[in-house]
């Protein structure tokens, strides 16, 4: 086989149609992504990745748009129509675009799809949306799923967890985009050094207010743009995920769990803010990306030991020494970090929750078990469902003698019953959850 | 180490279906470093034995930019791990000057022998999924044109026999 001669280059409406059309068929985002962000052309990757961001992040709205606008629903091989009808609506409702470019671009698109029976559709409905576009959205004011561009199952869900003001929060959060935080690794270099730097590389930034080594841009930079990015002064990671190490109380030759690890940032944060720990072990159910997590560890110039297994079954992995530490990132229902992954409201079902549920409850049980006397584990997920959160702690320690809940006292979140939950934050951080456990002897009667 | 001749496209010798290789011999070491000295000066990444004229299960690899990661592909078999396709445009060295949209699986598990007769498994995603199912199409006696409309294949057939 020869090597394509060149990428064929796709316009970025067509790139996104088929990057939407790929997540309405189940793919994630993150994972398509990279594969069509070669085929854009390097000045149209920004309005690329902004159309596949806000279509998603919209879609719940534009759905209803598409179902009124759009006669005959689209066949299922059709879906790439659907996410350039997806794209372009999006575009006339929430991008300050020209409206007459943006139709036009979006209707030629149709022929680098290859679908250029589409065109009229296309253009129909997009005009039909320009033209009727303030009665549409007067029809719809009271459409509390239009209105939220949240699946209706999980606005129910959140009202059901939250006082009102809160849950507009987490919508209002998670319908923006979220910031570029990075956590400066301050084995190489001092925060408020690394704040001169990128000044002197006129990127505008400023301190975190909660993560110690946090440093949020003011917009968006690709990485390689970053002073000494490459040689491990700093690594991309929500300033609500800083907070994890700090909260273990690292000290020096303790043997360190990371279960669930991957991609790493938690794992390489904890080795920059302890460098002294007798040996960290991180634990991932995938090979693959455990390959992440190594990069990370090299870039930073860190070192820890990395087992591909379900963390779970204990037998597969464990030396059978206890832990002093262990952070549990539970794999969790991401409802905390919609923001950064919007595909999140067309790939969650409700079943998954229980599923979920299940994993979370049976993590914490087994790794409990690897847990030193006096030892702690910090319960984490970027989860804002107490079902995902609070009630795993509550349903966990109940009946349990070995098990004390310590009080996380901190400036941030919100104070729950068995720990603190963040919200997402316009311009701030991503919703999390922690919950802190110490192990503790029984005592002999 | 010799370079091989490559079948051109409609040559009815790569409709030939390939045979699994009993016991990696000599021979087929041999095989195997003409192969990679055939589809290096080709400047191709992949070629099949069919390619050559030689209807056993043997492919070679190169997907590097200079040559530094040859793979050898013995009696390969793939098991689609996700159907999602992704189009690429492929071309041959046995339809050089060509490059058409393909639409393959992405994600495929490959197993195979290496150049040493040893069996392993291998993940493959983007080029090395697509490269690999490109290859062992060959193996079948199938080229990447099969894929085209009529029409388009048919332009190609009278171009290649123009040649």
């Amino acid at each position: 086989m020869y090597k394509s001669k060149k990428l064929k280059m796709l316009p970025p409406r067509a790139a996104a149609a088929k990057v939407i059309a790929n997540v309405l068929r189940g793919q994630s985002l993150s994972t398509l992504l990279p594969e069509y962000v070669d085929s854009v052309a390097e000045k149209d990757r920004s309005l690329f990745k902004e159309m596949c961001f806000g279509s998603l992040r919209w879609y719940p709205q534009i759905a209803i748009l598409i179902k009124q606008l759009v006669q005959k629903p689209l066949k299922e091989k059709d879906l790439e129509i659907q996410g350039l009808i997806a794209c372009g609506l999006y575009q006339l409702a929430h991008m300050r675009i020209s409206e007459h470019a943006s139709i036009n671009e979006t209707v030629a698109a149709t022929k680098a799809l290859n679908r250029i029976w589409a065109k009229g559709l296309v253009n129909a409905v997009l005009r039909t949306f320009q033209r009727e576009k303030l009665a549409l959205l007067d029809e719809y004011k009271d459409h509390l799923v239009f209105q939220h561009a949240h699946p209706k199952w999980l606005i129910k869900k959140l009202n059901e967890a939250w006082p009102p003001n809160d849950v507009l929060s987490i919508i209002e959060a998670n319908n923006q985009r979220g910031p570029m935080t990075l956590r400066v690794n301050t084995t190489k270099i001092s925060r408020n050094d690394y704040l001169a730097k990128l000044k002197d590389a006129d990127i505008q930034a400023h301190k975190t207010p909660n993560a110690s080594s946090g440093i949020q841009l003011l917009s968006a930079v690709d990485v390689t743009q970053l002073p000494e990015f490459a040689s491990g002064a700093v690594s991309v990671q929500d300033e609500a995920a800083q907070l994890a190490a700090s909260l273990l109380q690292l000290e020096s030759g303790q043997r360190v769990l990371d279960a669930c690890c991957a991609p790493g940032g938690k794992t390489c944060h904890m080795l920059e803010m302890q460098p002294k720990i007798a040996s960290l072990v991180g634990v991932d159910s995938e090979p693959r990306r455990l390959v992440r997590v190594k990069e990370n560890l090299t870039r930073l110039d860190l070192c820890a030991k990395l087992i591909a297994a379900d963390a779970g079954e204990l037998t597969s992995w464990w030396d059978k020494k206890p832990f002093q530490r262990i952070l549990l990132d539970a794999p969790c229902s991401a409802t905390g970090v919609i923001r950064r992954h919007p595909d999140i409201k067309i790939l969650r079902k409700p079943a998954d929750i229980d599923k979920l549920i299940t994993t979370q409850t049976r993590l914490l049980q087994r790794l409990w078990q690897t847990l030193a006397n006096e030892g702690i584990l910090v319960y984490a997920t970027c989860s804002v469902l107490p079902e995902e959160n609070d009630h795993i702690v509550k349903s966990f320690i109940e009946g349990r003698v070995d098990v004390e809940v310590v009080t996380i006292q901190a400036t941030w979140g919100k104070t729950t019953p068995y720990g603190r939950q963040l919200f997402p934050v316009p311009k701030g951080h991503d919703g999390f959850y922690y919950a802190k456990l110490r192990k503790v002897g029984q005592t002999i009667e | 180490m010799a370079i091989l001749n490559i079948l051109q496209y409609p040559n009815p010798r790569l409709r030939i279906k390939a045979l699994p290789v009993a016991m990696v011999d000599t021979k087929v070491k041999q095989l195997l470093n003409d192969m990679f000295e055939t589809m290096i000066d080709a400047k191709g990444i992949g070629l099949a034995a069919t390619q050559v004229d030689v209807h056993q299960r043997v492919i070679v690899m190169d997907l590097s930019e200079d040559n530094s990661d040859p793979q050898v592909f013995i009696n390969p078999e793939i098991e689609v791990l996700d159907e999602a396709t992704t189009p690429y445009d492929e071309g041959c060295l046995s339809i050089p000057g060509f490059y058409e949209t393909v639409e393959r699986p992405c994600h495929v598990m490959i197993s195979a022998l290496d150049g040493e007769g040893i069996a392993f498994k291998k993940e493959a995603k983007g080029l090395l999924a697509i490269c690999i199912q490109h290859e062992i199409d060959h193996l079948e006696g199938k080229v990447f044109v099969d894929y085209l409309s009529p029409l388009k294949r048919q332009i190609i057939r009278k171009k290649m026999k123009k040649k």
